[in-house]
């Protein structure tokens, strides 16, 4: 079992580090209270969530599209015209808007979600929604359709702090798992292997703890799994199904999937694998094996009821420990949203935001492979590192009306073209996203010392001593006193272009 | 201290350390400086100019080209035993008949895509390396990939990758562009005790972006910028510089470069370390590529776009040893033909551009491309009309100085352990080969054990 912190040693720096991990980060008002309100109620706000739902409005395009009513009533136009060349560029501009609808909404669906990390009262829940996202990793690369993706997304949502076999049994029915792992091509007959062997090697068990055959076995019971094309929905074809006896694990029996999945939870290698996968996402990777073993056993005891559990590690000495604060390099989209939620702002237009995602490499619904984003070094390269320094400078330099004309100029520069490539739905803001009067007000600006503290303990949630500091304090005593709004912006950007700001 | 042998690490890190503070502060110069920073330089180029040793560079050695082919690429549709029953048994509709082949003996071909890697065999610029794989082989694409770029057996895990264990070995002190890997991030085989080797995609973007106004002088952001990113101990000694103070720590301390030596392990050290090579190659890369363009005109492609850049980079000369790029979407379950044909066509278009380049360069000589795929696939089709995970392949090895045609034996379709080609060649003797022969160091300390070098030039 996990060791609960002693309340004696809760502090500020331990608040920040809690909503750093379970949420996306707070300014310094709401790290003040979440450090008042103490560690236990604290953790029980976070884990159970708003007492209300969340409303949260789905993009319009969110419905099943039926492509083939459409079409129908398309041809049913085109047939109105006696001119085949007018018949055929009819049909021709149809499957034109469709491509074009489909990569509009493509593009929304990544910005949307994104939207919804910085707005929603329920952070934990669309943290632990990335979660599930990067280990069910599936991407719309192969997919093709926002609204299936979106359908996943939901799922992911739903199931989030709820049963882990509950989710892995409702991802194994889940449209855009179904296509992803082609499960709607496999049969009796042929059964294909790809969802098999990735549920066993990547969503519960890992690599060396099932043998080929339960691999085979295990994909003869998962076959039957359809889509209905109309309504864009999961249907079971029976007549298509294995049902006869298959031998997995030793055991023999008519196994269907949900009992294999059934099978899988039994193993001790599965709560090993998710404690690991948890505690890499939470508190750091590469945990100690006494560690994953601990967490393995609150899972095993928790029947993997994943709010037990995630109410322990987030009380828990080991969560707080030195080796977990300030040591886990944010993945872009925590260092996207905690930017936004730090600076109490607005993301910048979402064609900056889907070039970000690009360049930093994490595209939300386009993870590299079903393996997801291997996560801490790995985010990191010269490359991916100069992004983060340069998209930094697009969130905070440049002032007044100028502004949107410089970003455009410098996304333009880094080789995007807003206008070609901004969704149809996307709507220029008129103004910049960052108020610097509101983060760095009149009142601060007068000592150096005091604008950078306070900037310092908004930015890396807690004081800074040494070169850093000194450094950020050089650099605004080399502007007119006091500092003015540029001064700020160039200061922010230095700041962020460091390699501590890339830690939380 | 048993971590730090006190024998050749301290030269090491000072030869590092010395070519951080040229390269650094020499970039800086580029911009008018500040009359304060101005004469610190030259102080600090004159101490810097007795510790550099020459270290390999890109200008005078061989480079090695490494070029991945993820997803598991069908190595019976790549080179092809047209001749033989049983691949037209296995490929009812998926299998190439003899007429349409690019022949390289009355046995086997080149997928017909391929024209311009058919054109260089028969010049006796490229080199075939069959039925290549390792023992049991794992058909996992994440597992096998590990295996592919760490060199390790396949019940093995470990740390870092074969081009990372070359770097530790034998590039120890040497420019951070050592290792230059074409896209958004770094393979596996980089991975390394000391992190070392550098990625981007488009030059262009590959710097710090700011909008102070300066009028030419370096201005205070550019300048505490670069303060910022650069590991305390380097800085503190060119603080030490600024106010007037000689080099304080003497070259044999232990204490003095505890600090510098960074094995990555910890999330800030391995940030500060990539800070700076990033802003030391930063400014290299860009340089280059506002004065090289390529000499041939390459097709289109995200291939392409990587080897022309690569094709820019050797021109200007970027001190290199080993470049990596990648084509992915090999993963042909279903539907395969139209795929497959597609990514042949940009593999040996781009590669055929590339050595064209090269050859106008005059480098043909200096470079060798080597390919490589986590797995063949398996030798019977599937019912989508795919192919799903196998396992031995064949390697494609091209250069002015490489040993043309057929290396190895090309693997048994009826011997077939579990539907899949058994491995002739272990990929780890292609690697040992390539070190020895092609990089010239010893590969044994880089692979962990003796392997046959296959012989390769």
């Amino acid at each position: 079992m996990l060791n609960p912190l002693p309340p004696a040693k809760w502090d500020r720096a331990k608040a920040a580090h809690l909503l750093n991990r379970a949420a996306f980060g707070g300014t310094p008002a709401q790290i003040d209270a979440v450090q008042k309100s103490g560690l236990a109620t604290a953790v029980r706000n976070l884990v159970d969530g708003p007492s209300q739902p969340v409303a949260a409005v789905p993009p319009p395009w969110a419905a099943p599209k039926d492509l083939q009513a459409r079409r129908d009533s398309v041809q049913d136009i085109a047939a109105l015209s006696a001119d085949p060349g007018t018949r055929k560029q009819i049909e021709q501009q149809f499957r034109k808007d469709v491509r074009r609808e489909e990569v509009g909404q493509i593009r929304d669906l990544g910005v949307w979600w994104l939207q919804r990390m910085r707005t929603s009262p329920d952070a934990l829940q669309e943290k632990l929604t990335l979660f599930w996202h990067g280990h069910f990793a599936t991407s719309v690369q192969k997919v093709r359709d926002a609204y299936y993706m979106w359908q996943q997304n939901a799922t992911l949502r739903r199931y989030a702090r709820g049963h882990f076999g509950a989710l892995v049994k409702a991802i194994s029915r889940d449209p855009a798992m179904v296509i992803w792992l082609d499960l709607r091509d496999s049969r009796d007959a042929h059964p294909n292997e790809n969802f098999a062997r990735e549920l066993m090697e990547l969503f519960t068990l890992g690599e060396g703890h099932y043998t080929e055959r339960d691999v085979a076995a295990g994909a003869r019971a998962f076959t039957g799994y359809r889509l209905n094309p109309r309504d864009q929905t999961f249907r079971y074809a029976a007549r298509e199904a294995d049902l006869g006896e298959k031998e997995i694990f030793g055991q023999k029996g008519n196994f269907a999937g949900d009992a294999v999945i059934d099978l899988i939870l039994q193993k001790p290698e599965c709560a090993k694998f998710l404690a690991k996968k948890l505690w890499e996402f939470f508190a750091y990777q590469d945990p100690e094996p006494e560690i994953i073993a601990r967490l393995a056993e609150v899972i095993r005891l928790c029947d993997y009821e994943m709010r037990p559990v995630l109410m322990k590690v987030f009380s828990s000495e080991e969560f707080f420990s030195e080796r977990a604060m300030r040591t886990q390099i944010k993945s872009p989209v925590q260092w996207l949203v905690q930017n936004a939620r730090i600076f109490e702002t607005d993301f910048p237009p979402p064609y900056v935001l889907f070039f970000a995602m690009r360049q930093l490499g994490q595209m939300l619904f386009n993870p590299p492979s079903v393996k997801g984003w291997d996560g801490g070094k790995a985010w990191i390269s010269t490359s991916t590192l100069l992004a983060r320094y340069n998209l930094a400078g697009l969130l905070v330099e440049s002032a007044g009306p100028d502004l949107m004309i410089g970003i455009q100029k410098s996304v333009r520069d880094l080789g995007f073209d807003p206008m070609n490539d901004a969704a149809p739905s996307v709507r220029m803001p008129d103004a910049g996203p960052l108020d610097v009067a509101k983060i760095a007000p009149a009142a601060l600006r007068a000592e150096p010392e005091k604008l950078v503290d306070a900037l310092v303990l908004r930015l890396f949630q807690a004081p800074l001593v040494g070169r850093s500091r000194d450094a950020f304090l050089e650099y605004l005593r080399a502007k007119a006193q006091p500092a003015n709004d540029e001064a700020v912006r160039g200061l922010l950007h230095l700041m962020m272009s460091t390699p501590q700001f890339q830690l939380c | 201290m048993d971590d730090h042998p006190s024998t050749d690490t301290p030269g090491t890190l000072q030869t590092r350390r010395a070519f951080l503070r040229t390269s650094m502060l020499g970039a800086a110069a580029a911009w008018t400086l500040p009359v304060f920073i101005d004469k610190t330089f030259f102080t600090l180029d004159a101490l810097a100019a007795d510790r550099a040793i020459q270290t390999p560079t890109g200008r005078d050695s061989t480079i090695l080209v490494v070029l991945q082919l993820a997803g598991g690429n069908d190595g019976l549709n790549t080179v092809i035993p047209f001749a033989d029953d049983a691949y037209r048994r296995a490929r009812p509709t998926l299998g190439f008949a003899p007429d349409k082949v690019l022949k390289l003996n009355d046995q086997l071909g080149l997928n017909p895509a391929l024209g311009p890697l058919h054109a260089l065999y028969d010049e006796g610029h490229l080199g075939i390396v069959q039925g290549v794989g390792y023992p049991n082989p794992n058909r996992s694409h994440f597992r096998s990939t590990e295996i592919w770029q760490t060199a390790s057996d396949a019940n093995e895990n470990r740390a870092y990758g074969w081009l990372g264990n070359y770097f530790d070995s034998c590039c120890q002190g040497a420019d951070p562009t050592v290792g230059v890997a074409i896209g958004g991030t770094s393979p596996q085989a980089f991975a390394s005790k000391t992190p070392t080797g550098v990625c981007f995609a488009r030059p262009e973007q590959y710097r710090w972006v700011n909008y102070e106004k300066t009028n030419g002088k370096m201005g205070a952001s550019e300048y505490f910028f670069r303060q910022l990113n650069q590991p305390e101990d380097v800085s503190a000694d060119i603080a030490s510089m600024f106010t007037g103070g000689a080099e304080t720590t003497g070259g044999g301390s232990v204490e003095a470069i505890g600090g510098a030596v960074r094995d990555g392990g910890n999330p800030l050290d391995f940030l500060e370390r990539t800070a700076l090579d990033a802003q030391v190659s930063s400014d290299r890369v860009l340089a280059i590529a506002r004065k090289t363009k390529p000499l041939v005109k390459y097709p289109g492609g995200r291939l392409s776009e990587s080897l022309s850049l690569v094709g820019r980079m050797i021109a200007g000369g970027l001190p290199t040893r080993v470049y990596y790029v990648s084509l992915g979407g090999f993963d042909t379950h279903q539907n395969q033909l139209p795929a497959h044909e597609r990514l042949m066509t940009e593999l040996g278009a781009a590669l055929g551009a590339f050595a064209a380049d090269l050859k106008a360069q005059g480098n043909f000589e200096r470079v060798m491309t080597m390919t490589f795929s986590e797995f063949g696939r398996r030798v019977e089709q599937n019912a989508s009309g795919g192919t799903d995970h196998g396992a031995a392949a064949p390697m494609f090895v091209l250069g002015g100085r490489t040993k043309p045609g057929l290396h190895g034996k090309s693997p048994s379709l009826t011997q077939l352990f579990q539907g899949d080609l058994v491995h002739t060649v272990d990929f780890r003797s292609v690697y040992a080969g390539v070190l020895e022969e092609w990089l010239g160091v010893p590969s044994q300390p880089v692979l962990g054990r003796k392997f046959n070098p296959l012989a390769l030039v």
